[in-house]
């Protein structure tokens, strides 16, 4: 039973990743590649925090979005200035040297050896969470409150300025919407939640190195997106769950874990290029990549 | 000793040309965002590994067997996804999604095929040469002269033959090419073979030095890319600049401070660039950006 309790605690934890993901890459159409750097920057903030301080839950959540959101702005920054595949190559150094500063600053992070024995999250600073069970109904929590807001973001004012962004940026400005200023709250409440799910996977896996926070982990909450669907909110949870469950269920065939891992990677490359050619804006989405 | 990192610098910089250029002309004349190329350089190395190990071809042999095959995959590539996209009228956003997408197939279905553990090509010692204080091993000099042999000869096509000529009115407007009566899908066919050759040139280069694995595309193809930007978009010229440049630079960054920071600098590097001076060093100055 544990065993399905931590499938759904990582779906949950997937499904806040790839709504974040959605509201940069679906609604506003910024393809960023830097999600784990955020996911990352994220576990780390939350880490310290957890580790140093006896602070409740909600205290280090304001906090850890906070901080994490502060370090979108050098995005925002970026897509002020750059536009297109210019734009995508700086996500992607950004990510890069996130990566490097995570593996490099050893005194801080610990560098390749990781983060081990993160304390739990303390509700109310006396509660403390401990046990499969406190996750799972965390991370249900969490994800629940996550899913409710994107879906009314989305739909919001701000959610249809956006979308204006995506279909023609410059009559959003002509119509007098500061485009910059849309896309940067765009990318804080992106990076911000993002950094919330880093946060609950550090504390609930009690262990972290920079190695989760790969640009290949990038990769693979962009595919999560992009094989659901984009611009809506059901398309995004079902992308989450497609990739956390596939792997379990080729589990299940019985093959090798040699092959299985491998074979798993070849599923998602051509569920991608399936999806690309025949329903490109994803299975449940409903805008297409400009 | 700074001499000796600078000549490294050179030689991997030439390799970084080589793949940058089979990059940017992909990139130049159809837009995709082709990140396969990972794959394909992956690729590449492994038919190498094969011919020299499993079939007992020379050097040169398994090479130019490396070189036929890669090309036949980029071609593949090519008439498999990205025209089936391009005839559906997918954006380039789209094609780069496509284009991860085969990357990781390419580069899983290889790493089943030959595990995720690293190989050698050449595991017998070799005598390097001596030019005062400065050592070239003869990995390296194959690199400097066969890899600079591949760029001069691409160089010779692109200014003084017909193909060239097309290729540089393809990269400059794919829809006046058109409208004169050129064939755009043949044209692309044939440049994706050349971008073939250019990959798997560099990555059979580079392999011969220091072995092979299938997780070792994506970070030489980053590189490339780096290289294409602080060089300048839009010619093929500005890659072997860019190319000899990031490797100098990231030769010195091992010098100076030590290597695990080699990434973090050639990023800066890249920001700068892209901030202050997104035409690179030699490129077009463009609107757009």
């Amino acid at each position: 039973m544990e065993y399905v309790f931590h499938i759904i605690i990582m779906v949950c934890i997937y499904i806040i990743l790839v709504l974040s993901a959605n509201l940069t890459i679906g609604v506003a159409n910024l393809l960023t590649m830097c999600q784990a750097a955020f996911y990352g920057i994220g576990a780390y903030i939350g880490t310290l925090f957890l580790m140093q301080f006896n602070y409740s839950f909600v205290l280090i959540a304001i906090v850890v979005m906070f901080f994490t959101g502060a370090f979108s702005l050098l995005i925002s920054y970026a897509s002020a200035r750059l536009k297109d595949d210019y734009f995508i190559i700086a996500t992607m150094g950004f990510q890069l040297i996130v990566y490097t500063i995570l593996y490099n600053w050893t005194d801080v992070t610990r560098g390749p050896y990781g983060i081990p024995g993160i304390p739990g999250i303390k509700l109310l600073r006396i509660i403390e969470i401990s046990g499969i069970y406190g996750y799972l109904c965390l991370s249900l929590v969490m994800m629940a409150i996550v899913v409710l807001l994107f879906r009314h973001l989305i739909n919001s004012p701000f959610g249809r300025a956006l979308n204006a962004v995506r279909a023609d940026e410059m009559t959003a400005q002509a119509l007098g919407r500061n485009t910059i200023r849309l896309k940067s709250m765009a990318f804080f409440i992106s990076a911000a939640f993002t950094g919330l799910a880093g946060t609950i996977y550090a504390s609930y896996v009690s262990y972290i190195d920079p190695t989760s926070f790969t640009l290949d982990e990038s990769i693979f909450i962009i595919s999560a997106l992009f094989i659901g669907g984009i611009g809506n909110t059901k398309g995004p949870v079902l992308g989450a769950v497609f990739v956390v469950l596939l792997p379990e269920l080729l589990r299940f065939v019985g093959l090798p874990d040699s092959i299985a891992a491998n074979l798993r990677q070849i599923i998602y490359g051509l569920a991608l290029i399936l999806v690309m050619f025949y329903r490109p804006q994803g299975i449940l989405g409903k805008t297409i990549l400009k | 000793m700074i001499g000796q990192f600078i000549v490294n610098g050179v030689i991997t910089g030439v390799i970084y040309s080589l793949m940058a250029i089979g990059f940017a002309l992909v990139y130049n004349t159809t837009r995709i965002f082709h990140i396969a190329v990972a794959g394909i350089y992956v690729f590449a190395a492994y038919m190498f590994w094969v011919a020299k190990w499993y079939l007992n071809c020379s050097f040169s042999n398994a090479f130019m067997l490396a070189v036929l095959l890669t090309m036949g995959l980029s071609l593949l590539t090519e008439l498999a996804v990205y025209r089936p996209l391009k005839n559906r009228n997918a954006s380039t956003n789209v094609m780069m999604i496509a284009s991860i997408g085969l990357m990781t197939i390419i580069i899983n279905l290889i790493a089943m095929f030959f595990g995720n553990e690293t190989k050698v090509i050449e595991n017998t010692i070799m005598m390097p040469y001596h030019r005062g204080n400065i050592i070239i091993t003869q990995p390296q000099l194959f690199q400097a002269l066969v890899g600079g042999m591949v760029i001069l000869v691409f160089m010779f096509i692109l200014l003084w033959t017909k193909w060239g000529l097309k290729l540089r009115a393809l990269s400059t407007d794919e829809t006046l090419f058109e409208t004169l009566g050129f064939d755009t899908n043949q044209a692309r066919s044939y440049i994706f073979l050349a971008s073939g050759a250019l990959v798997a040139s560099a990555s059979c280069l580079t392999v011969y030095d220091v072995g092979l694995d299938p997780n070792m595309g994506m970070s030489v193809t980053i590189n490339a890319i780096v290289a294409m930007i602080i060089g300048g978009v839009g010619k093929f010229n500005t890659c072997i600049i860019g190319g000899i440049v990031l490797g100098v630079l990231q030769s010195l960054t091992v010098y100076e401070f030590a290597s695990n920071w080699q990434n973090a600098v050639t990023f800066l590097v890249l920001l700068i660039f892209l901030f202050l001076r997104p035409q690179g060093i030699a490129g077009y100055k463009q609107r757009t950006v």
